[in-house]
């Protein structure tokens, strides 16, 4: 960003343009349009009761959207674990807009990449396909696979945009591959959609019945404004419509999309599933690998049913079919089923004589509360525990277990 | 729900009500409790409809000594009275349900037209020859007639309805529908069946000609009491409404068409003579003893009467000198030959009634009391003749129509003849046209024999200047405003194109290249930033005509369409509810759409936005009327001598009332949103500004005046992004939007209301 700024007479204030959102378009930013186009630092401010100006606490209010979000879905419900996920990434030639920085498709690049990075991490039984869409016409990019890297690659090296968009080709081709999974997986589709239209061959009234009766589910995360046929689409076959203020708003959205979400109804019922969990190969055994096809040294995986090598788990074995996964895969996902309950907000206006009744320090990280407010705090509801902030995220989002339960049921 | 508003328990079909829907009911119901008239304006979309209906019907069944008999309500189009109708019907059933023992009886009233279920008459196209077909079937001589001899055909259903002539319907709502299914069911005439149940229901839905044009009210309206509460709904144009009623256009084919009737009349006169002269001589001694006595016709005969209403007339005997009805015809003949005369013109001419009523008196010999009687006595004449095909004499009626208007009034209305249309100077089409200029003379006996009229619509501001337009003295006179749970409007006033030069539809500078392209830019920026519908309103089809082609020539159409589709609204009315349909779908299935439309066209009237269908309107220009137009001075002239009111005043406030029901379009409810774009620079002079509807103003922040497009872009965009969040609502604490029964018993207690 510097560098594009800096030829010009302006190389000083570096700092400022920092805030900048960038010229549209490309161009260069006047100085009598950077008035507009600049961060607006002033909405950070916010009035109080006496009139005094202060700056909004961006970190509480991070914390209450977070708690929302942890409302949502932290009742105990039947979930899809094993998922059949297809990104589809718009770039058609709305997604060059810059109005995002630097550009809408770099910033949707980068949210993906840390999408199916954390998308694997939660659910390991689960696999993705990339899709792209460019000039009406959608690409399958990668197939269903449960490599991360694979899809990131993919999709830095296809990054360009130009044409229309067409929301009903990218669904009829997600349709068709998404129609062969087995029954017990769920079956997804994420879009990530720039354009303002859809540009369509044919009736997408029709492409929306079909993805329902076929129970994809699709949420869309817009980048610019809410479109009608997208909140449609997405009320019919069960999925989320959001769309991104900002960068950051825009990764927010596309992580919640991460944990798994409630199973549809339809597929609320028991199933059994036949799965395999094979032996870590020893060190120096030369075999060859069912999955590259090539003769490989040490490591690996043994399928318990016909013994063929495979390199990663989880994976569907290439030989028998069995599905191959370790057990440390099924731990993960378990805590899906079973989250933490959502710890209380203490309420700051706790009556002051109590104050010193409170514990001082968070249970978690034995830090002291900030100040005398006794805001800022939250409490398990189980064991009365009262955790800081930081803690409260740490254990519903990566420890998926409470200390203070934890601790009271070995005493 | 049931509340307390003051002392009046009101009964209301929803849980939750607006803060300003319960504000709303409050200065109705003071409105009533004074048996004044009253003026309310309130945003579309805030339930204006139900909170007036809830609270006048609950004040008519309370029974207290104060409360009127009846309501009236009139709508502008049938849509909107069988939306009206759905909702009675939601509060027909809540009275059910909490067992009030008296329900009450709604009825919507329309033309034969609508409601006519006779197979034989309805298939004809147009209002007029429905109404024919129908006296065909119903008068009272062709009944007589066909009691005699069976092969006359005669309507079955209403010799249903006349056998059982006091047949009642159960109380409940009727919608048109429901009384034309009704009327199948029980053999009944539907339309005799309506205007019969008028004098027995509470609640009276028909349109405003029913009650404004005096020649329907009479045979309609008549027998409605004094206390009745008259409701005009929409009412933003009312002024216009009542000024239509009285204005009669007389072309040179409505002169010809008055000759052949002429001719046929006196046809039928020396046949009538030859036989049955006792008829006419019948006939003369009625007129003798005065048209009063023509009061108890048969219901199905009378169809128009007087177009004025001073009662005198009535009483007062027909002059001498027409009562025979060869005299009369010559009179009519006379009259026609002046008119002929008066068409032949090669510059525009205006005069008053006095002058012409002189011109006429020495030039035809007809004076003044003669042309003030001609529509009764052409009236009278039909009904002897027994002619039942009424749709071929509209000419003849017409032209008495005009007599009767020019002779009865001497001011408030202009005569102006005009030799060619203003846009087509070699075409010779001369017109000559009574115009009336004074809106409160249609309205004046409404407002004076009816203890409460309520004339409310989305879009009255300024508020101050309707009750003068109109002539009277309303006890509440209210802008409301809508409460929001977040600000879901975003107009913006923009001044400049992104090179900064000003933009303007004036008349001198609208084709200059430079601000043509403006706009262009303008419009394709925001097809390219704002999904699904977006609306546009010009000043007039020609301007639209030209700026269109020229955004074509500069390839701006070609990039507008590589985002969106355009359609374009056309003076066909089947074209344009064509394209309407398909600009609906092309925002159903997502590939986006443009709608050119006419501000003052059908579209900005009638149509919503809601939705998706319009998430931005644009209005390029200021909507003013065409200052040329020879009836437009003329009534400046007489608003300025008469009222008071300044030219600049009443062309500002009506062309901001067509801008602000424009872009009122695209918000209709409070879940919606959407952007309004004023695009001129003259939005900024605070003159025109500050006459938009409060609504809109109390929106309108000082960030968004003056404008350029790359700024309004900008604003677009985030705006956008901001109402595609994910919303409460209900609203939270103090700025609450919904009330329940709890939060209004507390209210009534502290006895004032907490926003």
């Amino acid at each position: 960003m510097g560098e594009r700024k800096q030829e010009g007479r302006r190389g000083e204030d570096e700092d400022e343009d920092e805030e900048d959102e960038g010229g549209r378009r490309g161009r260069r930013v006047e100085a009598w349009e950077r008035s507009y186009a600049d961060e607006r630092s002033w909405e950070d401010l916010q009035e109080d009761e006496s009139g005094l100006l202060r700056a909004v606490d961006s970190k509480k209010q991070q914390h209450d959207q977070y708690r929302r979000r942890l409302q949502c879905i932290s009742s105990r419900i039947q979930r899809g674990l094993i998922r059949y996920l297809f990104v589809v990434v718009d770039l058609s030639g709305a997604a060059g807009h810059t109005d995002f920085w630097p550009s809408r498709m770099a910033v949707v690049a980068n949210g993906v990449e840390a999408f199916i990075r954390e998308f694997f991490d939660q659910n390991p039984l689960s696999h993705i396909g990339m899709v792209t869409i460019k000039d009406g016409i959608a690409h399958c990019l990668t197939d269903l696979g449960s490599s991360p890297d694979s899809h990131i690659k993919a999709l830095r090296a296809k990054l360009g945009c130009s044409g229309e968009s067409s929301l009903q080709n990218a669904l009829d081709l997600v349709r068709g591959y998404l129609s062969q999974i087995p029954p017990y997986g769920h079956r997804e589709v994420l879009i990530l959609y720039s354009a303002l239209s859809t540009c369509d061959p044919g009736d997408i009234m029709e492409t929306i019945q079909n993805c329902k009766k076929t129970k994809i589910r699709c949420s869309v995360i817009g980048l610019s404004a809410e479109i009608y046929i997208c909140k449609h689409l997405c009320e019919e076959t069960g999925g989320s419509y959001t769309v991104a203020l900002d960068e950051s708003h825009f990764k927010e959205l596309l992580l919640e999309h991460a944990p798994p979400p409630p199973a549809l109804a339809e597929f609320a019922v028991a199933n059994l599933i036949k799965m395999g969990f094979p032996q870590r190969g020893a060190e120096g055994v030369i075999a060859i690998c069912s999955c590259h096809k090539e003769a490989k040294i040490g490591g690996g995986y043994t399928c318990p049913r016909c013994k063929a090598r495979v390199c990663d788990l989880p994976i569907e074995c290439q030989i028998c079919g069995l599905t191959l996964v370790s057990s440390p895969h099924l731990a993960r996902s378990y805590h899906h089923l079973f989250p933490i309950t959502p710890f209380d907000e203490v309420p700051s206006s706790f009556s002051n004589g109590l104050v010193h009744t409170l514990p001082r320090a968070c249970f978690g990280c034995q830090q002291n509360f900030p100040g005398s407010k006794s805001s800022g705090r939250v409490a398990c509801p189980k064991c009365g525990r009262h955790f800081c902030f930081d803690c409260d995220i740490y254990i519903h989002e990566s420890l998926h277990n409470c200390p203070g339960c934890e601790s009271q049921r070995s005493s | 729900m049931k509340f307390q508003v003051e002392d009046l328990t009101v009964y209301f079909p929803y849980e939750h009500i607006y803060p300003e829907q319960y504000q709303y009911m409050l200065e109705l119901k003071r409105a009533m409790d004074a048996k004044g008239h009253c003026l309310l304006e309130m945003p579309t979309g805030t339930g204006k409809t139900i909170a007036l209906l809830a609270l006048i019907v609950s004040y008519i069944l309370s029974g207290r000594p104060s409360a009127p008999s009846k309501l009236i309500y009139c709508t502008r189009t049938v849509h909107e009275m069988e939306k009206v109708l759905s909702e009675l019907r939601v509060l027909h059933r809540l009275f059910v349900e909490s067992d009030r023992q008296q329900p009450f009886l709604a009825v919507g009233l329309s033309s034969r037209k609508n409601l006519c279920i006779n197979e034989a008459v309805n298939t004809a196209g147009s209002r007029d020859s429905v109404d024919a077909g129908c006296r065909k079937l119903t008068a009272s001589w062709v009944r007589a007639l066909a009691s005699e001899n069976p092969n006359i055909p005669t309507c079955p259903f209403f010799e249903e309805y006349e056998r059982n002539s006091d047949a009642l319907l159960p109380a409940g709502v009727y919608t048109l529908q429901e009384l034309r299914s009704v009327g199948r069911q029980k053999g009944w005439c539907p339309y005799f069946l309506a205007r019969h149940m008028i004098q027995f229901a509470n609640v009276v839905v028909y349109n405003y000609q029913y009650l404004l044009d005096p020649k329907v009210a009479g045979i309609i309206s008549k027998e409605m009491q004094r206390e009745c509460v008259v409701v005009f709904d929409e009412a933003h144009n009312i002024d216009n409404v009542c000024i239509e009623a009285l204005s009669v256009n007389v072309r040179q084919q409505t002169l010809d068409g008055a000759s052949r009737n002429i001719s046929k009349m006196s046809q039928i006169v020396e046949k009538f003579k030859a036989t049955d002269a006792s008829r006419l001589r019948a006939e003369y001694n009625r007129l003798v003893e005065g048209l009063a006595q023509r009061g108890n016709l048969p219901v199905s005969d009378a169809w128009l009467s007087n177009p004025v209403l001073p009662d005198d007339i009535l009483k007062e005997a027909v002059p001498g000198n027409i009562r025979k009805a060869e005299h009369f015809i010559s009179v009519l003949r006379r009259l026609v030959q002046y008119l002929r005369g008066r068409l032949q013109v090669e510059y525009v001419e205006t005069e008053g009634p006095v002058s012409f009523v002189a011109s006429i008196s020495s030039q035809a010999g007809i004076d003044q009391k003669m042309l003030k009687f001609c529509y009764d006595r052409l009236h009278s004449l039909l009904l002897t003749l027994e002619i039942t095909d009424t749709d071929e004499f509209l000419h003849i009626q017409t032209v008495c129509d005009f007599a009767t208007l020019v002779g009865t009034y001497t001011h408030g209305f202009s005569i102006i003849i005009e030799p060619y249309d203003e846009r087509m100077p070699n075409i010779p089409d001369p017109v000559l046209q009574l115009c009336c200029l004074d809106a409160s003379l249609a309205i004046k006996p409404v407002l004076q024999r009816f203890q409460s009229v309520i004339i409310t619509s989305g879009t009255l501001s300024p508020i101050d200047l309707y009750p003068r337009l109109l002539n009277f003295n309303p006890v509440v006179s209210q802008s409301l405003t809508m409460s929001l749970t977040r600000d879901c409007i975003c107009p913006m006033v923009l001044t400049r194109g992104s090179d900064q030069l000003p933009i303007t539809t004036k008349f001198d500078m609208r084709s200059d290249p430079g601000i043509v392209r403006n706009y262009g830019r303008l419009l394709l920026e925001m097809v390219s930033s704002v999904p699904d519908g977006i609306v546009c309103f010009f000043v007039s089809y020609s301007y639209m005509d030209a700026i269109v082609n020229s955004w074509n020539e500069m390839g701006i159409l070609q990039e507008v369409m590589q985002h969106k589709l355009v359609f374009i609204e056309t003076q066909d009315v089947v074209e344009t509810t064509l394209a309407l349909d398909n600009y609906r779908r092309a925002c159903d299935c997502g590939r986006g759409a443009v709608f050119f439309s006419i501000a003052r066209g059908k579209v900005a009237e009638g149509i919503d936005f809601d939705r998706h269908y319009g998430r931005l309107v644009i209005m390029f220009g200021i909507p003013f009327q065409n200052t040329q137009s020879r009836i437009l001075l003329a009534r400046l002239d007489y608003l300025r001598e008469t009222f008071q009111i300044k030219e600049s005043d009443f062309l500002t406030f009506d062309a901001l009332r067509q801008a602000a029901q424009c872009v009122g379009r695209v918000i209709r409810s409070k879940s919606d949103y959407g952007m309004m774009i004023f695009a001129d620079k003259r939005y900024n002079r605070h003159d025109k500004r500050s006459k938009l509807p409060g609504w809109i103003l109390s929106h309108l922040r000082e960030a968004h005046i003056d404008l350029s497009t790359d700024m309004a872009l900008r604003i677009a965009q985030q705006f956008l992004r901001k109402m595609a969040q994910p919303y409460e609502k209900s609203g939270e604490g103090g700025n609450k939007t919904l009330l329940s029964q709890e939060d209004l018993i507390k209210i009534a207690q502290n006895g004032s209301l907490f926003f």
